[in-house]
């Protein structure tokens, strides 16, 4: 794999079965297997092969309708799901936020959430702990709230903490989906600084989000998938300027905050 | 000595895997890398669980301890005994609950680890065992509280009642930490198999606290070992934990050590549960970040 490159996927397919079930049970799967009947599956084929090459450095909007197969590709980049057919290759440390307020238990502190956090994206406890009041700091919680219970938080501070821990492992690889959905504007400036920041590094960011305007304001590469296939790449006004017409939307404000 | 370098390498690939498991060795490696994250993990589940409750971390003494005593009217007063049996009779109740109920937290606590660990599964790339094998090394800490308590008892019941036949200190309790250890194994190998089932069957935890109530009675806790002779003996044998159960009751209620057969069968139920619920949740856990989305 030559050393400018971040990500490469080669030929990447992933495949998986749903269970059509309502009610996935044992109960069920006895009564069914008495019945002799089948279990409902579909096969789901989240992404058709898919080659694309992700240099150090840059920043990727992913964009797409719902099933396109965008948090899935995420979420294979970061060795969450194994593909299927082709493979991905990865060259350097990753840090995720791909589900919000993730590794973190609502009963815990602000402050064990994010040891816990940071434990489980790889990092040693004192590498988390030294990190801790940056992390409250950046994700601007009120005074004293990092030891109190995340369940007392609002949603607009819970989200900061989740951004604030993922963008805090000084990753290689940085893999956000709809994370800038969380906080104010104001948030939201400081979290496209510090991607900025990330960027100038030389580190690699790849973003899923429906907001159009944060692909054009903080991409240099959009990448349009539809149906588990890439559509289109490239310069992220053009790209979501085809998005906006393939919808059959305009490109006015509202539509550019949420697609 | 290998690096985390060697253990976290820079560069990753992800392919398919052709056979059932993902390559073991990276696996156990990245396993063992990230061991303190599950010991943090049990450690703040613990303090999680008891910080609502008044009476905090005295429930997991106290809970075993109510039952030791209601199964201790049942079994002794109802039936009639003498003083000095009731006092064995009481401390082979306790012992044995305590140890089953570690084996019992073990495998419910990791059987529900999966499915409550679903952001983290959905977040972040580690070997889907860690969650599991946290719950085991919870249930320890927990059981861990309930040992001085039982000693408690003992030192107070042999002084009130010196010709108990339960032993005072031998050597043979040296023999406990070799009981704990295929006790723990035993109960995270099982919750590898019901943490599994409970992905795709979500009714499963429910069952469990049936299937747990059944085995709890089916095996030597309410009541002693030696009950079963000649052939019937192989039930025992053929209990995953009644090897082990055998053997804490050999041990601390009558301080004797431990023959060849019940070691043997204590490690084997340890060996083969590791290995099935390993292969069984190693071969799936690829699975559960869809299932579980």
């Amino acid at each position: 794999m030559p050393e400018e490159l971040a990500v490469k996927i080669e030929e990447l397919s992933i495949t998986y079965k749903v269970n059509l079930e309502a009610k996935r049970t044992l109960k069920n799967a006895v009564m069914r297997a008495s019945l002799g009947q089948q279990m409902r599956v579909r096969t789901v084929e989240a992404v058709k092969n898919l080659t694309i090459d992700i240099p150090h450095g840059s920043v990727i909007g992913i964009i797409g309708s719902n099933g396109a197969g965008k948090s899935t590709l995420l979420r294979c980049i970061a060795g969450i799901l194994s593909p299927t057919e082709g493979r991905v290759i990865v060259n350097g440390k990753i840090s995720t936020l791909l589900a919000l307020g993730v590794g973190f238990n609502p009963a815990l502190s602000g402050r064990d959430n994010i040891i816990l956090g940071g434990l489980a994206s790889g990092l040693t406890k004192d590498q988390i702990e030294s990190k801790t009041d940056e992390i409250s700091e950046f994700a601007a919680l009120p005074e004293g709230f990092i030891d109190m219970p995340v369940r007392t938080y609002s949603s607009g501070m819970y989200g900061r903490l989740s951004f604030s821990v993922a963008v805090s492992m000084t990753p290689d690889i940085l893999l956000l989906d709809e994370a800038l959905s969380a906080g104010d504007a104001a948030f939201k400036e400081k979290s496209f600084e510090r991607m900025r920041e990330l960027c100038e590094e030389a580190r690699t960011i790849l973003i899923v989000s429906h907001a159009l305007a944060t692909v054009t304001d903080l991409c240099d590469t959009a990448l349009w998938m539809h149906k588990g296939s890439m559509v289109a790449k490239g310069k992220p006004e053009q790209i979501v300027d085809d998005y906006l017409k393939f919808l059959n939307v305009g490109s006015l404000p509202s539509n550019l905050e949420d697609m | 000595m290998p690096t985390d370098q060697e253990f976290a390498p820079k560069i990753q690939v992800f392919e398919p895997h052709r056979a059932a498991l993902p390559p073991l060795i990276p696996y156990i490696k990245e396993f063992w890398r990230r061991r303190v994250f599950a010991i943090e993990l049990a450690r703040f589940n613990d303090k999680a669980e008891y910080l609502d409750s008044r009476l905090g971390k005295v429930w997991l003494v106290l809970n075993p301890l109510l039952l030791g005593l209601v199964y201790y009217l049942v079994v002794t007063i109802i039936r009639g005994g003498g003083h000095t049996n009731g006092l064995t009779t009481l401390d082979h109740l306790l012992i044995g609950l305590f140890t089953f109920y570690f084996a019992q937290n073990c495998i419910i606590a990791g059987a529900q680890s999966i499915t409550t660990g679903g952001r983290l599964i959905l977040n972040q790339a580690f070997p889907r065992a860690l969650l599991p094998f946290s719950s085991a090394l919870q249930a320890f800490q927990q059981f861990l509280p309930t040992i001085p308590v039982y000693i408690f008892i003992l030192v107070v019941g042999k002084y009130f009642y010196p010709t108990t036949q339960v032993p005072g200190w031998t050597w043979n309790f040296l023999w406990i930490p070799f009981i704990l250890v295929c006790v723990g194994l035993t109960g995270f190998g099982l919750a590898l198999v019901f943490a599994t089932l409970n992905v795709y069957f979500r009714d499963t935890n429910k069952l469990l606290s049936y299937i747990t109530r059944i085995w709890m009675y089916l095996s030597p806790v309410l009541w002693l070992p030696e009950t079963l002779k000649g052939k019937s003996r192989l039930l025992l044998y053929a209990n995953p934990l009644g090897p082990a159960l055998t053997a804490t009751s050999n041990v601390w209620i009558k301080g004797e050590g431990l023959h060849g057969l019940v070691i043997f069968g204590c490690i084997f139920w340890a060996v083969i549960s590791i290995l099935i619920g390993g292969y069984f949740f190693i071969s799936r856990e690829r699975d559960f970040a869809i299932r579980i989305s």
